[in-house]
This record gives C-alpha cells, sequence and structure tokens, in this order.
C-alpha cells in the first residue's frame, strides 16, 4: 500500500496484468447474477455481432478497483469515487493491463485529495475502459 | 421480476423510481466474485469486507431485471462513489431511479443514479449508470 507521504503528482500507482478466461466471466456471472448469452454463449454472441463473448463490462472495472483497494486500501472502500467510461468490450485471451497515475493532490482541511487518471488497456493498447478516480485520506 | 412484468424502457422516462432490491451479497457469492476478478486482498478475505464493484454489480442486475434492454444496449459509463465500508452480512438496499433521458439522433442516452443504504439506514454507496439504447425507430 502506498503511504499518504509519499503521494506526488505524476506519480504511477503500482500496476496490474490480468488475463480474461472465459471460466472468469462465467464465474462473475455467477457472482453477479448477469447471465447475458452475449457474455456466456459464443454462438449468440457472433449472431449478435460481437464476434464472439465479451467480458462483463462490470468485470474488467472490478480490475481497476482491485488496483485502487492495493494502492491506497481501506481509504479507498470507505471514501473512494470512481467515473469511467467503457470504450470497448474485452474479450477471453485478452491481457488487461490496469493503470493509475495521480493527477492531482490536494490538501484540504485535514485531510488530501488525490485524485488519479486511470487505465484499463489490451494487449494491443486499446483503451477499454478510461476515467478517473478520487479518494480523501484523513491526514491524522 | 419475470420477463412478463419487465417495463418498457421507453416508458421509462426522468424521474421513474425502481423497485427497491436487496442487494446484499451471500459470502459464497463474494468468494466467487473474488475468484472471477482474481482478488486475494486481505481486507477481503480476512476482515469481511465486501468488495464495492460486487454491491454494484448486483444493484445493475436488480435494475437490468426490472427493465426491458432492447438488443443493442450499450453500458457506456459508471459512476460509483462509496460513503461506508461494507461488511459481511450488512442488509443492503439500492433504491434508485431514471435521473435524466436524452434523444441523441436515432440513440436514446440513459442515466441511472442508484443509493445503496445499510440495515441502519446510512447510505453505503451511490452511483450514476450510463446507457444507449437503440432508438424506438431502430429497435422496431
Amino acid at each position: 500500500m502506498l503511504e499518504l507521504a509519499e503521494l506526488r503528482e505524476g506519480m504511477e500507482l503500482p500496476e496490474l496484468e490480468k488475463k480474461v478466461t472465459q471460466e472468469n466471466i462465467n464465474r462473475y456471472a455467477a457472482a453477479s447474477r448477469d447471465f447475458n448469452p452475449i457474455h456466456l454463449d459464443p454462438e449468440f454472441a457472433r449472431q449478435a455481432g460481437l464476434g464472439g463473448t465479451i467480458a462483463h463490462g462490470m468485470l474488467i472495472l472490478a480490475y481497476l478497483a482491485d488496483m485502487l483497494t492495493a494502492a491506497f486500501g481501506q481509504s479507498w472502500l470507505s471514501d473512494g469515487r470512481l467515473s469511467v467510461r467503457f470504450r470497448t468490450p474485452a474479450r477471453p485471451g485478452d491481457t488487461i493491463r490496469v493503470s493509475g497515475k495521480i493527477h492531482r493532490v490536494e490538501k484540504d482541511e485535514g485531510k488530501t485529495v488525490i485524485i488519479c487518471e486511470i487505465l484499463c488497456a489490451n494487449q494491443a493498447d486499446e483503451a477499454v475502459i478510461t476515467g478517473d478516480a478520487r479518494l480523501e485520506v484523513s491526514d491524522t | 421480476m419475470t420477463d412478463k412484468e419487465k417495463n418498457d424502457i421507453n416508458l421509462l422516462q426522468t424521474g421513474y423510481r425502481f423497485t427497491p432490491s436487496n442487494v446484499g451479497l451471500e459470502a459464497g457469492e463474494v468468494a466467487t466474485y473474488l475468484a472471477a476478478v482474481g482478488s486475494d486482498k486481505r481486507l477481503y478475505r480476512d476482515d469481511n469486507v465486501i468488495p464495492p464493484l460486487a454491491v454494484v454489480a448486483r444493484a445493475l442486475k436488480a435494475l437490468f431485471d426490472e427493465i426491458d434492454l432492447p438488443a443493442g444496449t450499450l453500458h457506456i459509463g459508471q459512476g460509483v462513489t462509496s460513503a461506508g465500508v461494507i461488511q459481511s452480512g450488512d442488509q443492503l438496499t439500492s433504491r434508485a431511479q431514471v435521473k435524466r433521458r436524452q434523444q441523441r439522433g436515432k440513440l436514446d442516452m440513459l442515466t441511472i443514479s442508484f443509493e445503496i443504504m445499510n440495515q441502519r439506514q446510512d447510505t453505503v454507496m451511490t452511483g450514476e449508470t450510463s446507457l444507449i439504447l437503440p432508438g424506438a425507430e431502430a429497435a422496431e
């Protein structure tokens, strides 16, 4: 986990790399109860014009949340904010690089506000998710 | 809610309130979620903390169970703000409403806001989900 005192603008968050598999998409479907066949049935997804199954966008977003939890711990869970756009689908076999950079660090009445740019990109460097994250950490 | 009871999404206008939903997760579902995401964070494993996005996924499922999404609907954006740590065993209720509906050419953009409260009526999370729907003409 990162220490508050060491946070600087421009600093990169520790990256994660995640492999998207159909097995994990199936698990995510079970956990979220989202059994839309575009995620689970290759033939259905092909007929829908998707060229095969695609991962739930929220699964890929969960990778981002995992990176932020690793970087900021409970502060992220209790006082974090995410705002993202889903840019392109992730597919089984994709490798997703999850990254972030601190854009701003602001002091505000006994707390530090941290604003990060965040990104999930696939192995072709296409953006899968872009957005920003904001969290507040008490200085005490 | 069965498919027959789903609301026609074209009837959902700004201010429409969805039926409040129980969005708590069982321990087994959390374990499946963590396996899908490939997360082994101690907070989740040993401290009985529930990943916020697992709850959001469940809240989205409840929304999408209530509305009849046309083929071609895209989940394009997601915002989440955590207001407190969610613990295993918390009883969580999601309340959601249509925040905004805008027409852009043949596409409709629908923004749904939600609030998740625990058994003490504390807000633990808020968020917004943005969908692009094929317009009525395109969906026919």
